[in-house]
């Protein structure tokens, strides 16, 4: 499925310039980041509480806070010095966000990944009946698929959550199971619905594609011929149409990861994902302290631009090598 | 008017006598002429920010919340209303309970004009006392089943009373209307809002009448409402010619707007945002504790909150103190019980239950609930930091070895109904969630009925016949020290029961210009002739 | 296929898809939990009432009737009433267009002035500094989530340096336009850009990113064309050349994109509106969100899909002018 041509398109753009070499080591960074995240977390990220003696979160190393407490009805100011314990700072409800961060790459990662699997699932199949059989089906199903991008990503996610409540899936930490980041926390919520509704937002740019490359490949020689053998459709969108339609997909996943990760942080945001230990949810968390604690929403902040950043990058790269004709992108 | 300080008169006098008067009304002149240039200019106007929009018009639809400080300067309540000493003459005059028989006679003024220029009558106002506890008749909302919860009817004697019907003692239907009775013009409402079975509901000036000193002359649905005031009103001329009303939803965007001089006043601002308003200039903060206290109701039909003792165990896994502290900056006071101080009914001695990790434990293990799984439903931006508040919470029952608590933090509206959907174990889902509840009656009853009586209230948290019975008997004596000491003792009986985790009463915080003369309200309303510049 | 032909289809289709979006709200309002009759009273309702209410807006229908009913009032533009505020959604949707326009067509325009300009320079200079700067930039742009880059355009300009204001529609481009021309003050219309700043930044970014990257790739493929390199064999000047035939030829893919980006386009509107509290339909659709308010939710959504269909059949009608021997 992989030819050498590819092998030696993909080598020969990733040495050409300095961008993909720049993705991959941003994307094997946050890779290792969010795996080892048990590891590398000095607190565990859901546990309150880590204030200053006057009772105000730390801020990041470098940076001192001045504000305003009540004691006994009188507003006095107070200064808090940062602490090494907490690199970079605490939250307003007293987490450390440095190990928030880190858990944070896990959330975003997991529902990008799933997220994608998911919409390939529903739009490569989609996209390649209608393509290969035209007509009528194709019209039906292209009319379906008109419909999903008319719709907003929003309503969906919140009416689904409202249907199916936010199912949150538990998902175990193996380090934390075979003892070796003992105090983290033994599992991990994923939005269940949010991922399933990411999907369902983004199949129709897999349907668009897969449709695209069956149409053309239809009417190849070899197609005309494997059908006048008697080779059923089933066998020939499995044994030629997919395998010659996978390089726009995989270009076209490596994209779609980058948007899903965007999505899913934009529910988070607007409060509809259901956990809180995501990078989302983390910049909803800090607007209310925006003025006076800027990092509670700007450290999740990079940390997504950085993820999409990685992913983009290596989208660019495949798409440079693999050279498929894609027609923009979704978000 | 009561609590104006004198240096607001030495003020005004020192301008009258150096004649300085004179040269302000120059500079308004000179800022009315500017008016294109800069609208904010006029001296004359002020800009209140509130945090929520009202989403209705109708002036019956809520209990509580930012919708009144618009909607009570256009409908103005019948009585003045001043939290822990009662009730004052206002559009009523004066007022006669009817010993025995249940009722109580009001005497409005004659003097009262709306809006449209229709004269108030006694029969606008029993009209608008029967629309709101008459569900079959008006709009249906929390003021007819709590804020007038013990109001049956009302009806006009003559041109200028009224009789209220209740069916409870004098004191607590006195509470009740005291704060909830307002006047609509019946035949205006009905002819044009088809009042009578639907809400009022429009989007232009005119679709708001009331006999208050301030008329709607601009509406934009959602955005902001611009009032001037009503020449023909019967009463003292209020302190603003014309006021503009609008929200910004985000703590840090209505202080920004303070900050850039957009606004004059806004409220509900985050601890965090008070330093931001100290060092900005010409603006300040002004706080007040509220009659609002936060609190996580246990209903107690499902496992494990039917155990006293778990209830209580969580009361001691939690720390008050610390969350008052750290969450909330200071800006608030750690509760043990059901209602906050200055309420009638409030209990002196009792304390918070205090954070204690292995009394807690061993109550859990008392309940032979240990090792079980909870989850605390928590709003985000209705109370003072109410999701970090939760999450705190939340985590700290996590900290006992024998119980693991989640938090799930969602939107208001699914913690509303959570604590309307009653305790029938089939009717519910969320048995343990933040809410908070600002007694604004002044009187416990409003804070505890609504929660624990039993008969007629489908919507209660609890079910206990004891505390039931309790809060029921309190309401039918008429001896206003007996009936505090009874309400005392509901308090006493609240705190050992548990029925809530009881955490902490919230403090206001609001943002204001320097020079308006104002001391914020106890219960969360602001009244623009309270003022003074 | 002749043009007329080819967009009456594109009609058709584009009056199915209103129907999908129609049908999916309606289905998922069934399914979804909660008495509508509850909803609409709020607490506290007696049951008698709840039955009242239940009778008078057909909720005891069968379910096929109520979509019917449903249906028939979309044709003649009937949306219903909302839940909450008992208001006609039809004046609710319209009030709070005029602000979501003019935040799109700000943003729009802000994208495409910077991006064009951006890709052209970007595709003309390969490999030189200024098209890695604008790489660069537009890489930041699509990788950005806007809701992130709002609060940080407000800490920086708000909070930071203190010049632009960071919410809240302060006055409309209409009214603004009137006070330019009956007072000739130009007041009105610097608040107004003042106020719409910042929003049109937070949306327009994405696009601008995208635009930029579309166009360098669009005109590095055009530039590599035989007629190219044939115009400048003929010795047409090559800004010529750039600007007349290969510009012209980038713009139509890119016409198609952002015309299916609409949709895009509306989710950011959504969630830029809720960050600066700017008052256009998405912010409404937020809040009927959040009171479950179904009626004035469906009638946003539906009120969007019209938008986005119609854009898009425009954009069809543009794409077959520009290249009539367009086929499906």
């Amino acid at each position: 499925m992989i030819s050498d041509r590819v092998k030696s398109n993909l080598k020969r753009t990733f040495f050409q310039s300095l961008l993909p070499k720049i993705g991959l080591v941003l994307l094997v960074s946050i890779i290792l980041m969010a795996t080892f995240a048990p590891l590398l977390a000095t607190h565990d990220p859901t546990r309150t509480g880590y204030y200053d003696e006057q009772g105000a979160e730390y801020p990041p190393i470098g940076h001192e806070y001045t504000g305003s407490i009540a004691e006994d009805g009188e507003i006095v100011e107070i200064t808090v010095e940062p602490t090494s314990e907490h690199i970079l700072g605490t939250n307003n409800v007293g987490q450390d966000v440095y190990s928030r961060f880190l858990y944070g790459a896990r959330v975003s990662l997991l529902v990008g990944v799933l997220g994608t699997i998911m919409a390939l699932a529903i739009g490569v199949p989609v996209g390649l009946i209608a393509g290969y059989y035209g007509g009528r089906v194709d019209d039906a199903l292209m009319r379906v698929a008109d419909t999903m991008l008319a719709f907003p990503a929003l309503v969906l996610a919140l009416a689904l959550i409202g249907v199916f409540g936010e199912s949150p899936v538990m998902v175990p930490d193996p380090f934390v199971m075979i003892g070796l980041a003992d105090g983290m926390p033994e599992a991990i919520p994923i939005p269940g619905t949010v991922t399933i509704v990411v999907g369902l937002v983004s199949w129709v740019w897999f349907a668009r594609v897969a449709r695209g490359e069956a149409l053309a490949i239809r009417n190849e020689e070899y197609v005309k011929a494997a059908k006048s053998f008697g080779t059923s459709d089933r066998t020939i969108l499995l044994q030629h149409v997919l395998p010659n339609s996978l390089t726009p997909i995989i270009v076209l996943a490596t994209i779609q990861i980058a948007v899903i990760i965007l999505l899913e942080a934009s529910l988070a945001y607007l409060g509809f994902s259901g956990t809180t230990l995501s990078w989302g949810y983390e910049i909803e968390r800090g607007q209310d302290v925006l003025r006076t604690r800027p990092w509670v929403s700007m450290f999740p902040g990079i940390g997504i631009v950085l993820t999409v950043i990685g992913v983009n990058l290596l989208g660019d790269w495949f798409r440079d090598a693999l050279d498929p004709n894609i027609e923009g992108e979704g978000r | 008017m009561k609590g104006a300080n004198t240096t607001s008169m030495d003020r005004r006098t020192l301008l009258k006598l150096t004649g300085a008067a004179g040269a302000t009304t120059g500079l308004s002149a000179i800022a009315g002429c500017l008016g294109d240039e800069d609208p904010a200019g006029d001296v004359d106007e002020l800009t209140v920010t509130l945090s929520q929009f009202p989403d209705t018009i109708d002036p019956l639809d809520h209990i509580t919340g930012d919708y009144f400080d618009i909607y009570d300067h256009i409908y103005e309540p019948l009585f003045d209303f001043e939290p822990g000493e009662g009730i004052f003459p206002r559009v009523v005059d004066d007022w006669e309970i009817q010993e025995g028989e249940g009722a109580t006679e009001l005497y409005i003024r004659d003097d009262v004009e709306f809006h449209n220029g229709d004269d108030l009558t006694a029969e606008d106002i029993a009209w608008t006392i029967d629309r709101t506890v008459d569900p079959d008749m008006g709009v249906v909302s929390d003021i007819g089943s709590f804020g007038l919860g013990s109001i049956e009817g009302a009806e006009a004697l003559d041109e200028t009373t009224v009789q209220v019907n209740y069916e409870a003692a004098p004191g607590l239907a006195e509470f009740e209307f005291g704060n909830y009775a307002r006047a609509l013009n019946m035949e205006w409402a009905i002819e044009n809002h088809d009042a009578e079975n639907e809400e009022i509901s429009g989007a232009e000036a005119e679709d708001f009448n009331g006999t208050g000193p301030y008329e709607v002359v601009e509406f934009t649905s959602g955005e902001q409402i611009v009032v001037e005031r009503f020449d023909d009103y019967w009463g003292q001329e209020p302190p603003f010619e014309r006021v503009v009303f609008n929200a910004d939803g985000e703590s840090s965007g209505r202080v920004s707007s303070l900050e850039a001089g957009e606004t004059d006043l806004t409220i509900n601002i985050l601890p965090e945002d008070v330093t931001t308003v100290r060092e900005a200039d010409d603006v300040e903060i002004r706080q007040v504790t509220s009659f609002r206290n936060i609190f996580c109701p246990m209903k107690n039909t499902v496992e494990p909150f039917d155990s006293q003792e778990f209830r209580q165990a969580m009361n001691y896994a939690v720390d008050n103190e610390g969350i008052v502290d750290e969450i909330l900056n200071g800006f608030g006071e750690p509760r043990g019980q059901p209602i906050a101080p200055g309420i009638n009914g409030f209990n002196e001695d009792i304390e918070p239950y205090e954070q204690d990790l292995g009394t807690a434990e061993s109550l859990v293990e008392e309940s032979g609930y240990g090792g079980v799984e909870i989850e605390l439903t928590v709003p985000q931006g209705r109370y003072l930091n109410d999701a970090e508040v939760g999450e705190t919470v939340a985590d700290q029952i996590d900290q006992l070895d024998n119980v693991d608590c989640e938090a799930n933090v969602v939107d208001f509206g699914i913690v509303s109904d959570a604590n309307s959907a009653g305790v029938d174990p089939d009717e519910f889902e969320i048995p343990f969630y933040l809410i908070g509840w600002g007694t604004i009656t002044g009187d416990t009853d409003y804070g505890v009925q609504g929660f624990f009586t039993i008969p007629d209230n489908p919507a209660r948290t609890f079910d206990d016949e004891e505390l039931s019975d309790e809060i029921i008997e309190s309401q039918e004596i008429e001896d206003p020290d007996e009936r505090r000491e009874q309400l005392e003792y509901v308090n006493e009986l609240a705190h050992e029961k548990a029925p809530f985790v009881f955490l902490h009463t919230q403090e206001s915080i609001y943002g204001v210009r320097e020079d308006i003369q104002w001391d914020p309200r106890e219960d969360e309303t602001v009244y623009l002739w309270e003022m003074e510049t | 296929m002749n043009v007329g032909k080819f967009l009456l289809r594109r009609v058709l289709q584009g009056i199915f898809v209103i129907w999908g979006v129609v049908t999916i709200m309606f289905g998922l309002r069934a399914v979804s939990p909660g008495d509508p009759a509850t909803l609409m009273l709020g607490e506290g309702a007696t049951q008698e009432l709840i039955e009242h209410v239940r009778e008078q807006e057909g909720l005891n229908e069968p379910i096929y009737v109520q979509y019917f009913d449903y249906l028939q009032g979309l044709i003649v533009g009937d949306f219903g009433y909302s839940w909450r505020s008992n208001r006609e959604v039809e004046a609710m949707v319209i009030e709070r267009i005029p602000a979501t326009v003019e935040l799109a067509v700000v943003a729009t325009i802000v994208a495409v002035v910077i991006a064009i300009p951006l890709g052209v320079i970007s595709a003309t200079r390969r490999n030189q500094p200024s098209d890695y700067g604008a790489t660069m930039f537009s890489l930041l742009g699509i990788s950005t989530p806007n809701f992130w880059l709002g609060l940080m355009l407000i800490l920086l300009f708000g909070v930071w340096i203190g010049v632009l204001p960071t919410g809240r529609r302060a006055v409309g481009f209409g009214e603004a336009m009137v006070t330019l021309v009956q007072y000739g003050s130009a007041t009105g219309l610097i608040t107004w850009l003042q106020h719409i700043a910042l929003p049109a930044i937070t949306l327009g970014t994405y696009f601008t990113a995208l635009i930029t990257r579309l166009t360098r790739s669009g005109m590095i493929d055009e530039l590599g064309k035989p007629y190219v390199t044939a115009s400048r064999a003929k010795g047409l000047p090559n800004v010529l050349v750039r600007y007349k035939h290969v510009l012209r030829n980038t713009m139509i893919p890119i016409i198609t994109v952002l015309g299916l980006q609409m949709g895009t386009l509306m989710g950011g509107a959504v969630i830029t509106e809720t960050v600066f509290n700017w008052p256009g339909l998405g912010l409404r659709l937020i809040d009927a969100l959040d009171a479950r308010d179904w009626p004035l939710m469906q009638g946003i959504v539906v009120f969007i899909a019209i938008a986005f269909v119609t854009i898009n059949i425009f954009v069809d009608a543009i794409y077959s002018y520009l290249n009539p021997q367009v086929n499906e």
